[in-house]
């Protein structure tokens, strides 16, 4: 489970290493990937809560793969640091994957998704999250192991590979 | 400065000395972010010796992933500068056989300390500074700094170096009655 922020650089980069453990392990079902947000409003003000609705919406419109496709494309566009131009970035995303502009928009200005995504602020703090990106890996008996930042892909393997033998 | 260091590490065991610092404070650097997790495994008798010390190394290479270029210079740098601060105080109280004073303990002490407040990932809040700032309820201090924290690391930098010239002028100057 990670929570990220799309403005965080590291974030972009974790989830290079995300992608490549879902290739890895994804394909048989080892692995499930979820993704929760995590902006971080003191650091990337208003962009970064924008884009977690975005990315909501996305999938309220598209499904689970119009989030990925979404989240995707977003990670590879984003400047980071809150530098990202928002108001392109994302209507061109929202066009290359085909979801429908109107209700997208309609979506985005509703605030729906906006509980949802400080309940997961508020759950990556309980779980112990300071920064993004912040993830728990979970084994198959219920084990939990925090990892902290955007640890290179070796590591995460370890961690993976230690609660898949805790079975 | 460079001379008298030199001078110093002709010695191999200040350079065993200064290495084992560095290699020290370098480790706590790149796995404090994670020593949750490792206070998780690293007591577990369940996981073998190999899959401990396996996860430890590929943690390191954090270095390349969770640093900023800057961040992950001055973080080398503060290792090895903390390192030879070390030797050079061991060498001139062993040689001078009177105490560091004050001013140089602090720098030295101050240095370090400022680096680890700038250690971690300065866009993301997960370095050191922020969790102290938050503590205090000042986390958003961060956002006004114009490198996001990174100013501390640099500064650890600059404080060791002023510590390392203090204590190798210590060492060359003759002791003297002054008048």
């Amino acid at each position: 489970m990670e929570y990220s922020d799309f403005e965080c650089p590291f974030c972009k980069r974790f989830h290079e290493t995300m992608n490549q453990v879902m290739d890895e392990y994804g394909k048989d079902g080892e692995v499930a990937w979820v993704f929760r947000q995590f902006p971080l409003e003191q650091l990337h003000p208003v962009k970064a809560m924008a884009e977690a609705v975005a990315s909501e919406c996305a999938a309220e419109i598209g499904g689970n793969d119009a989030f990925w496709q979404f989240s995707d494309r977003l990670f590879e566009l984003t400047l980071s640091n809150n530098r990202t131009d928002v108001a392109t970035v994302i209507p061109k995303i929202v066009d290359e994957i085909g979801l429908d502009r109107g209700a997208f928009q309609e979506c985005v200005n509703s605030g729906r998704y906006d509980d949802d995504i400080n309940d997961d602020i508020e759950n990556a703090f309980t779980t112990g999250g300071r920064g993004t990106p912040w993830s728990v890996v979970i084994g198959p008996d219920g084990t939990t192991y925090p990892l902290n930042g955007a640890q290179p892909y070796a590591a995460v393997k370890q961690i993976i590979d230690l609660a898949l033998s805790k079975k | 400065m460079i001379k008298e260091i030199l001078k110093i590490f002709r010695n191999v065991r200040y350079i065993l000395l200064s290495s084992g610092i560095a290699l020290v404070v370098f480790a706590l650097a790149v796995l404090i972010p994670n020593a949750s997790l490792l206070a998780q495994i690293i007591p577990d008798l369940s996981i073998s010796l190999v899959v401990k010390m396996n996860l430890v190394f590929s943690l390191f290479g954090a270095i390349q992933t969770n640093f900023t270029i800057l961040s992950a210079s001055y973080t080398i740098a503060i290792a090895v500068l903390f390192g030879i601060n070390i030797s050079l105080f061991v060498y001139y109280v062993r040689n001078q056989r009177t105490g560091v004073t004050k001013i140089n303990g602090a720098a030295g002490i101050g240095g370090l300390v400022s680096g680890i407040f700038g250690i971690g990932c300065a866009a993301c809040g997960t370095f050191i500074l922020t969790w102290f700032l938050g503590l205090i309820g000042a986390a958003s201090l961060v956002a006004f700094l114009p490198l996001g924290g990174e100013e501390f690391g640099i500064l650890g930098v600059i404080l060791l170096i002023v510590s390392i010239r203090m204590v190798t002028k210590k060492i060359t100057d003759p002791q003297t009655c002054s008048v």
